[in-house]
């Protein structure tokens, strides 16, 4: 029994530390826009939710202290207090003190307890200052019927609509069934239509409207929006727009349906619950209501019981990330053993076995995707955790900075994306302490007082690339050498390029700061950056530019991704370019390839598209290859970035589903291939990197271009 | 079946849109006068509006009164279905109008 609950309590853990995640972000993200009401709800729904869990679990300590900073929130949430930086600085700080206190359960040590105290004593401050605007505030907001989904954990809310034409609507071309459609198509929507109204026909007036429509709808918009619609029907139609509830409040009773559309009195719902017969028959019996009032009621139930059902299934549950780990091995083996069961039925030529060797694929194509993008993650997640350090890093150096982020939805894998994080955190600091100088030094250097940090992250090719660059003052190159000179690493004669000299910095013990601040300084860090980036396979590359600032690159492969390839060949060697860099692909003869020269320019949809002979970037020898140049050559027209070149191949055999195998140290420098990949048959092709082949073939072509003027 | 006479089939066709609501109703009130049963194709029908589509529901509602019989006859075109499925007059997606007929809300 101790054992489950202590379980339960690792879960209450887990998801408040979780919680206290979005809190962070949210109140960060007020800090930039204090009037935005969403989010002010988004932090008080999360502080709320963990002070109820706490207490359940018996974290008392936490409960209580949660309870402090809710009431401080609810007070901004219905207008009474105003948020601040002073504001957002406490409820950080208060958040974080919550994180603390998870780490006791019954025992606070006394100096927690202090900490608490002092941190209760402040928020108190913020509600009593409050108080007194309190009874000014007009109450009506805080408890009307405009906005009951507050308190439900999702922005949607569910209104009951009530759409009638007036019976004229025809006469000046209103489309009633579009309108009700595009009502629908605002949401997720349950419409009934009340077509009871019809008379026969000998009653009938054609071009009179009868019907009418009662509609629930669950959507992400507000009443304006649903307005809007019926804006040109305005005075031809009655429109009833009521907000009913969130979408988590329970599915309720067909009788509370109906009192509340005013359908039903209470005393009439009370006569007919007294039988012992379905209420909605009963109701029908009496002649309290019609059926078709109760058969609209009930699909007003059901939208909510459906509403229901939705959030149940987009619920999650938590795995091992190993288990993972092992789930997307077994997949890569799969992969290539199903490529070896595609080359055997090519080879066997047997019908029913080629069937069954496309279907496999198909199927294993799809398990490949979902199994790959169960352990992906938006690496935004992370990004946000930086901008508190950026924000209370400032705030501490007396400096200004904001952080800027780019490519938040470039997908990574979740262990190299826990594994960033420490890294990141350093690099930054680093670029705050050293790198971003004081507002007045700024603005006597012309540059804006705030300092600007971009964090950025882009797929490219088997690699992540991401970037932290700020425009501060750039490296000393000169600080660097003497400092790399008294540490021995250099001698006084040696001469480094830049870039050569940049990478000292990621020594053990190297800091050129005169005075060291319990920022940084003190020389590690960067050492630590730099190994930890290559536990992962990637690297860390530095570039500076003297009063601009600098950007530190670091590149993370994908290890363990399959990907989508196109297969090509050259001579008897096979090579993989990365199907989401792939353009296109031409003809081309060789005499035309001679005739433009052997590395030179190509039209490519109205574009010049500079082109490379992979025969001749890889020093292929035509003798040594086994294989003649055949007479037409074919060019693969690949994108990296926002750039095109055509790569020129003997062949392209087709596409490749790639398990993406790093190649090791030796081939580290290698310059054009990312990695490998096993063929169905066993052999080996390589990866090519066409980020890299681009910069090479575009510097070539700017060489070329510079030696031709 | 109502007599032993042979149904009346009416056969719809083009967009049914409010200008044809007067003469739909004219025709579709005609065929009940004379007969027990009418059956309306709705095969080549492009479009119903609500005008037209209160008058299939007029007529039906005026064969219950009669003592007779209309019913929708034929496959409906499946655009025709999605719209009214769009604004809620049709439950689910039938195909032929003998299913339509209990899919119609309220028919």
């Amino acid at each position: 029994m101790a054992l489950s609950i202590d379980r339960f309590k690792e879960t209450f853990r887990e998801e408040a530390h979780e919680l206290l995640g979005h809190l962070e972000d949210d109140l960060l993200e007020l800090e930039s826009q204090p009037l935005n009401t969403e989010l002010i709800n988004a932090a008080f729904r999360a502080i709320h939710t963990i002070k109820g869990s706490a207490a359940m679990f018996g974290f008392d300590a936490v409960s209580k202290f949660s309870h402090e900073l809710e009431t401080v929130l609810d007070l901004c949430r219905n207008g009474t207090l105003s948020i601040t930086q002073n504001f957002i600085g406490l409820a950080l700080k208060a958040r974080d003190h919550i994180k603390q206190l998870m780490d006791f359960e019954a025992e606070i040590p006394s100096q927690v307890e202090a900490a608490s105290a002092y941190l209760l004593d402040r928020l108190a401050e913020l509600s009593q200052k409050a108080k007194p605007d309190r009874s000014e505030a007009v109450p009506a907001k805080a408890q009307g019927p405009i906005e009951p989904a507050q308190e439900a954990g999702d922005r949607s809310r569910t209104y009951r609509i009530s759409f009638k034409p007036s019976s004229g609507i025809f006469k000046n071309g209103t489309r009633v069934l579009n309108l009700v459609e595009e009502l629908a198509a605002l949401g997720s929507a349950d419409v009934f239509p009340h077509m009871e109204g019809i008379p026969a026909l000998d009653a009938l007036d054609p071009e009179a409207c009868y019907a009418w429509w009662d509609v629930i709808l669950t959507a992400n918009v507000d009443e304006n929006a649903i307005r809007d619609i019926f804006i040109f029907v305005e005075d031809q139609a009655e429109l009833r727009i009521e907000c009913v509830q969130g979408v988590r409040a329970e599915a309720k009773k067909l009788g509370e349906i109906l009192v509340e559309r005013g359908d039903v009195s209470k005393e009439d719902l009370r006569e007919a619950l007294g039988s012992q017969h379905k209420l909605g028959e009963v109701l029908i019996e009496n002649k309290v209501v019609t059926k078709a009032q109760v058969e609209s009621a009930l699909v007003e139930q059901e939208h909510f019981r459906k509403q229901q059902g939705a959030e149940a299934a987009a619920g999650s549950i938590r795995v091992a990330s190993d288990k993972l780990d092992a789930l997307v091995d077994l997949v890569g083996e799969l992969v290539t053993l199903q490529a070896r069961l595609a080359q055997t039925s090519l080879e066997l030529q047997d019908a029913a076995l080629a069937s069954v060797s496309e279907q496999f694929e198909r199927l294993i194509a799809q398990l490949r995707d979902n199994t790959m993008s169960i352990r992906m993650l938006p690496i935004g997640s992370t990004f946000n955790k930086f901008r508190r350090v950026v924000r209370d890093l400032s705030l501490e150096l007396g400096k200004e900075a904001e952080l800027l982020t780019e490519g938040a939805e470039t997908e990574l894998d979740k262990t190299v994306i826990e594994k960033l994080g420490d890294p990141l955190v350093h690099i930054i600091r680093n670029s705050l302490d050293h790198g971003i100088e004081s507002p007045e030094v700024r603005e006597s250097a012309g540059k804006p007082r705030t300092g600007t940090i971009k964090l950025s992250a882009l797929h490219s090719g088997a690699y992540v690339l991401i970037q932290v660059s700020d425009d501060g003052k750039g490296l000393d190159r000169d600080a660097i050498r003497s400092k790399a000179i008294e540490r021995g690493l250099i001698s006084a004669s040696q001469e480094l390029v830049d870039q050569n000299l940049y990478q000292l910095i990621f020594e053990p013990g190297f800091s050129t700061a005169k005075k060291i601040t319990n920022v940084s300084g003190r020389g590690v860090g960067m050492d630590v950056v730099k190994r930890e980036i290559e536990a992962l396979g990637g690297g860390a590359y530095l570039e500076s530019r003297d009063g601009a600032g600098m950007t530190v690159t670091l590149k993370i492969p994908l290890t363990l991704a399959i990907i989508e390839g196109l297969l090509v060949r050259i001579g008897k060697e096979f090579f993989v370019v990365p199907l989401s860099s792939v353009d296109g692909c031409i003809e081309i003869r060789r005499e035309e390839l001679e005739a433009l020269g052997r590395r030179g320019i190509v039209s490519y949809r109205d574009e010049l598209v500079p082109f490379v002979r992979l025969r001749d970037f890889f020093d292929f020898d035509s003798s040594a290859a086994g294989e003649p140049e055949p007479d037409i050559e074919q060019m693969v027209i690949a994108s990296a970035q926002d750039s095109r070149v055509g790569l020129v191949v003997d062949q392209v055999i087709g596409d490749y589903q790639t398990v993406i195998k790093p190649l090791g140290r030796m081939y580290r420098d290698v310059e054009g291939i990312s990695g490998a990949t096993i063929l169905g048959d066993g052999t080996v092709a390589l990866i090519l990197d066409v980020n890299r082949l681009t910069f090479v073939v575009q510097k070539e072509g700017g060489r070329r271009a510079a030696a031709g003027a | 079946m109502v007599s032993g006479h042979p149904p009346k089939i009416i056969d719809l066709q083009g967009p049914l849109s409010i200008d044809r609501a007067a003469s739909l109703k004219e025709e579709l009130g005609s065929a009940l006068g004379e007969n027990d049963q009418v059956l309306v194709n709705l095969s080549l029908v492009e479009e119903i509006d609500l005008a037209c589509l209160q008058v299939l529901y007029s007529a039906r509602a005026q064969a219950r009164v009669q003592g007779k019989e209309l019913h929708l006859v034929g496959p409906v075109p499946s655009r025709v279905v999605g719209r009214l499925e769009a604004c809620g007059v049709v439950k689910g997606s039938p195909e032929r109008a003998e299913d339509l007929e209990s899919a119609l809300v309220g028919f």
